[in-house]
C-alpha cells in the first residue's frame, strides 16, 4: 500500500514537469488535494527465515504481530500459510524443511490468539522461488513463509 | 513372448545349475567366480544371427543392433567386431565355430545364433560359448512377434548378463522420474535407457518423487493437486487411483514391500513415517522423534529402513531396525547427508552430501558405516541416487550441464553418461526392479 502510493507519486510529479515544459496547456489543473494518511490498516505479509532453519528470526515478529492484528480485524476470513526454502539442499528435505518454516509462522499467530482452523500450511519447498538468482540476495527472499487470503 | 528352453546334452547337464528358476540352465558358479566387482570388461564376439530370406535378415539387422546397443549399455562388455573366419556358412554350431580366431582377437565369450521365421512369429536361437574352453555355456531359443525384436533381444541380453554376473539385469525394469517438459513438474515412464517414455500424471500442478513397487504394479507419488503435497497410488494394471485422506503434507514416498510404502505425513502434527497400504489406509507410524523424518529407503528383506533425520540438528541418515525399534546413526561425514537409497543387494546405500560451496555429490556407505566412497566430484549438484535391479548401475540428476538432467554410473562412480535426450528439467529418478 505503503509502496504504491510512493510510486503513484513518483509518476506524476515528472509528468506534471514535462507536461508544463511543452506548455501545450496553458491551464494547468491544480492536482486533487491528497487525503491525509488514514492510520495504517494492517496488511498481511511474509516473513523470511535463514538457511536450513524454521526457526523464527527476531525481524518476524513485527510482521507477525501485524497478520495477528489482520486476522482479528478481519475475523471471517481465512489464510493458507506457504512456506517455501531457497534452491540450495535437496528437493525432499526443503519440502520438509518448508512445513516447517509454514508451522513456525502458523504457531505464532495461534499464540497471539489466532483461531488455529482458519490457517492451514502447506509447503513447497524450492520448488516455487519467489526471486530467479543463484545468490545470497535471491536465497534470502525465497526462504520464507508466504501468508495468502484464502 | 514365449521362451523355449533347449536342455544341454549329456555330461553337461549334470555340471549345469540352475541359476535363475525358469530362465537359463547353465554352468554359472564359475563365471561368476571370475566376474567379481572392479574386474575388466568382458570380451565379448557378436556375431549377427544367420539369417536366409529378406525378412529374415531384417529382423537379424534389428536383432543385432538392439542386442548391442543393451549390452552396451550395461557397461560390463567390451564387443570385439567378430574375425571373418569365426564360422562356418551353416552358423553358429560348435563345430563351426573357429575358437583359434577367436582367442587370436582377445574374445573371451563368443555369441552367436540363427533367425527364422514359424508360423509368422520370430524365432531367434542363440548359444553363447567360452571361447577358452570352447564349451557351450549359454543355448537358448526366444520366440516374439514381429514387433517384439527389442525384447525378444534383451531376453538374450538379461540371461547372457544375469549368466555372467550372477546379478539382476537392467533388461526389463523401468525408470521413473519427474520432469517439467509441460510446464508443470509431471511423472514419467521409461525402460531404462529411455525408451517407451509415457506421461503417467497430468495434474498440471506439481507431481514429485515417484517410485515403483517391487513388482512394479503401483506407481506411489505425491501430488498438489488438492492444493496441498499428498500420497497417491496409481494402480498401474487397473488404473485406480488412490490417496491418504489425513490433513497436512505427505512428503517422498518408499516402498516396504508390494503391500506397504513409506511416506512422512504430519497430520498428528510433527513429519513422522507412517506405513501405508496401497488403498491408502494407514498400516502403522514407524518414527518418533521431533523434527523431521523422511525419504525412506527399506532393506531388501523389509526389515530395515533407511531415513533422514534432523534430530542431530542437521540432516543425517539413520537406520531403523524395525524388529527391534532401534534406530542408529549411519553417516558421519559431513553436515548435509540425506536422499539414501539402499542397495538392492542389501549391503551399501548411496545417498547425496552437499558441501558448503553448495555442490553436491553422492556416495556409497556400507549399511555398517564402513567403507565410505564418494562417486561424484567437481559437477556442481548430483543428486537422487537410485540403484539399478543388479546394484552395479546408479541413475541420478546432475546439473554440470546446466539444467538438472539424467545421468548412470557404474556402483564406483565410473562411466558416468547422460541419459536420456528430453527437453526442460528431469530430477527424481527412481528405478525399478524387473517389471513382469
Amino acid at each position: 500500500m505503503k509502496g504504491s502510493m510512493f510510486l503513484m507519486k513518483g509518476l506524476c510529479v515528472p509528468a506534471m514537469l514535462v507536461l508544463g515544459a511543452c506548455g501545450c496547456k496553458s491551464d494547468v489543473v491544480a492536482p486533487e488535494p491528497v487525503q491525509p494518511a488514514p492510520a495504517a490498516a494492517p496488511a498481511l505479509g511474509d516473513v523470511f527465515y535463514d538457511f536450513d532453519q524454521a526457526s523464527l528470526r527476531m525481524d518476524a515478529a513485527e510482521q507477525l504481530n501485524q497478520n495477528a492484528a489482520w486476522m482479528r480485524d478481519k475475523s471471517s476470513k481465512r489464510v493458507v500459510i506457504e512456506g517455501h526454502c531457497d534452491e540450495r539442499g535437496t528437493s525432499e528435505y526443503n519440502m520438509a524443511l518448508g512445513e516447517r518454516r509454514a508451522a513456525t509462522a502458523k504457531e505464532y499467530l495461534v499464540n497471539l490468539g489466532v483461531e488455529p482452523e482458519r490457517m492451514t500450511t502447506v509447503s513447497y519447498g524450492e520448488e516455487r522461488p519467489f526471486a530467479a538468482g543463484s545468490n545470497e540476495e535471491a536465497w534470502a527472499l525465497n526462504r520464507r513463509a508466504h501468508f495468502v487470503e484464502e | 513372448m514365449r521362451y523355449c528352453k533347449e536342455l544341454f546334452p549329456g555330461v553337461f547337464l549334470i555340471l549345469s545349475l540352475l541359476l535363475f528358476p525358469g530362465q537359463v540352465q547353465a554352468n554359472g558358479d564359475e563365471y561368476i567366480a571370475i566376474r567379481k566387482e572392479g574386474s575388466g570388461k568382458i570380451a565379448l564376439v557378436l556375431s549377427k544371427p544367420v539369417a536366409s530370406g529378406a525378412k529374415e535378415s531384417g529382423w537379424s539387422e534389428r536383432l543385432d543392433a538392439e542386442t548391442r546397443s543393451g549390452l552396451d549399455f550395461t557397461g560390463l562388455f567390451s564387443l570385439i567386431p567378430p574375425p571373418l573366419n569365426v564360422a562356418g556358412p551353416r552358423g553358429a554350431s560348435s563345430q563351426a565355430i573357429n575358437f583359434g580366431a577367436l582367442n587370436s582377437v582377445g574374445a573371451e565369450f563368443y555369441a552367436g545364433g540363427a533367425v527364422v521365421r514359424k508360423s509368422g512369429n520370430v524365432l531367434l536361437s542363440m548359444e553363447v560359448y567360452d571361447t577358452l574352453g570352447g564349451r557351450p555355456i549359454l543355448r537358448k531359443t526366444y520366440t516374439g512377434k514381429e514387433s517384439d525384436l527389442r525384447s525378444i533381444s534383451h531376453a538374450f541380453c538379461a540371461d547372457l548378463v544375469e549368466l555372467l554376473t550372477g546379478r539382476q539385469s537392467v533388461f526389463g525394469s523401468k525408470l521413473v522420474f519427474v520432469s517439467n517438459r509441460s510446464g508443470f513438474k509431471e511423472i514419467y515412464m521409461c525402460d531404462y535407457d529411455g525408451h517407451g517414455m509415457r506421461q503417467m500424471t497430468n495434474s498440471r500442478s506439481l507431481a514429485l518423487t515417484p517410485v515403483l513397487s517391487p513388482n512394479g504394479n503401483y506407481l506411489a507419488y505425491t501430488e498438489y493437486a488438492s492444493g496441498r503435497p499428498r500420497l497417491s497410488i496409481i494402480d498401474l494394471a487397473g488404473g485406480k487411483r488412490s490417496s491418504v485422506a489425513r490433513s497436512g503434507n505427505s512428503i517422498d514416498p518408499g516402498w516396504r514391500s508390494n503391500a506397504e510404502v513409506a511416506t512422512t505425513l504430519s497430520f498428528q502434527g510433527d513429519q513422522e513415517i507412517y506405513l501405508v497400504r496401497p488403498d491408502g489406509t494407514l498400516a502403522r507410524r514407524v518414527t518418533n522423534s521431533r523434527g523431521i523424518d523422511l525419504s525412506p529407503s527399506f532393506s531388501p528383506d523389509g526389515n530395515k529402513m533407511a531415513f533422514v533425520s534432523s534430530r542431530t540438528a542437521v540432516p543425517q541418515i539413520f537406520i531403523l531396525d524395525l524388529q527391534t525399534g532401534q534406530t542408529n546413526r549411519l553417516t558421519y561425514n559431513g553436515n548435509y547427508n540425506t536422499q539414501p537409497s539402499w542397495s538392492p543387494q542389501g549391503d551399501k546405500i548411496a545417498y547425496s552430501s552437499m558441501e558448503k560451496n553448495g555442490e553436491i555429490n553422492i556416495f556409497t556407505i556400507n549399511t555398517d558405516g564402513s567403507s565410505l566412497r564418494q562417486l561424484t566430484s567437481g559437477t556442481r549438484q548430483n543428486e537422487s541416487p537410485s540403484w539399478s535391479p543388479g546394484g552395479d548401475m546408479i541413475v541420478f540428476t546432475s546439473s554440470r550441464q546446466g539444467q538438472k538432467k539424467l545421468f548412470v554410473m557404474n556402483a564406483a562412480g565410473g562411466g558416468q553418461k547422460r541419459l536420456l535426450q528430453m527437453e526442460g528439467e528431469q530430477m527424481q529418478p527412481s528405478w525399478s526392479l524387473k517389471v513382469k
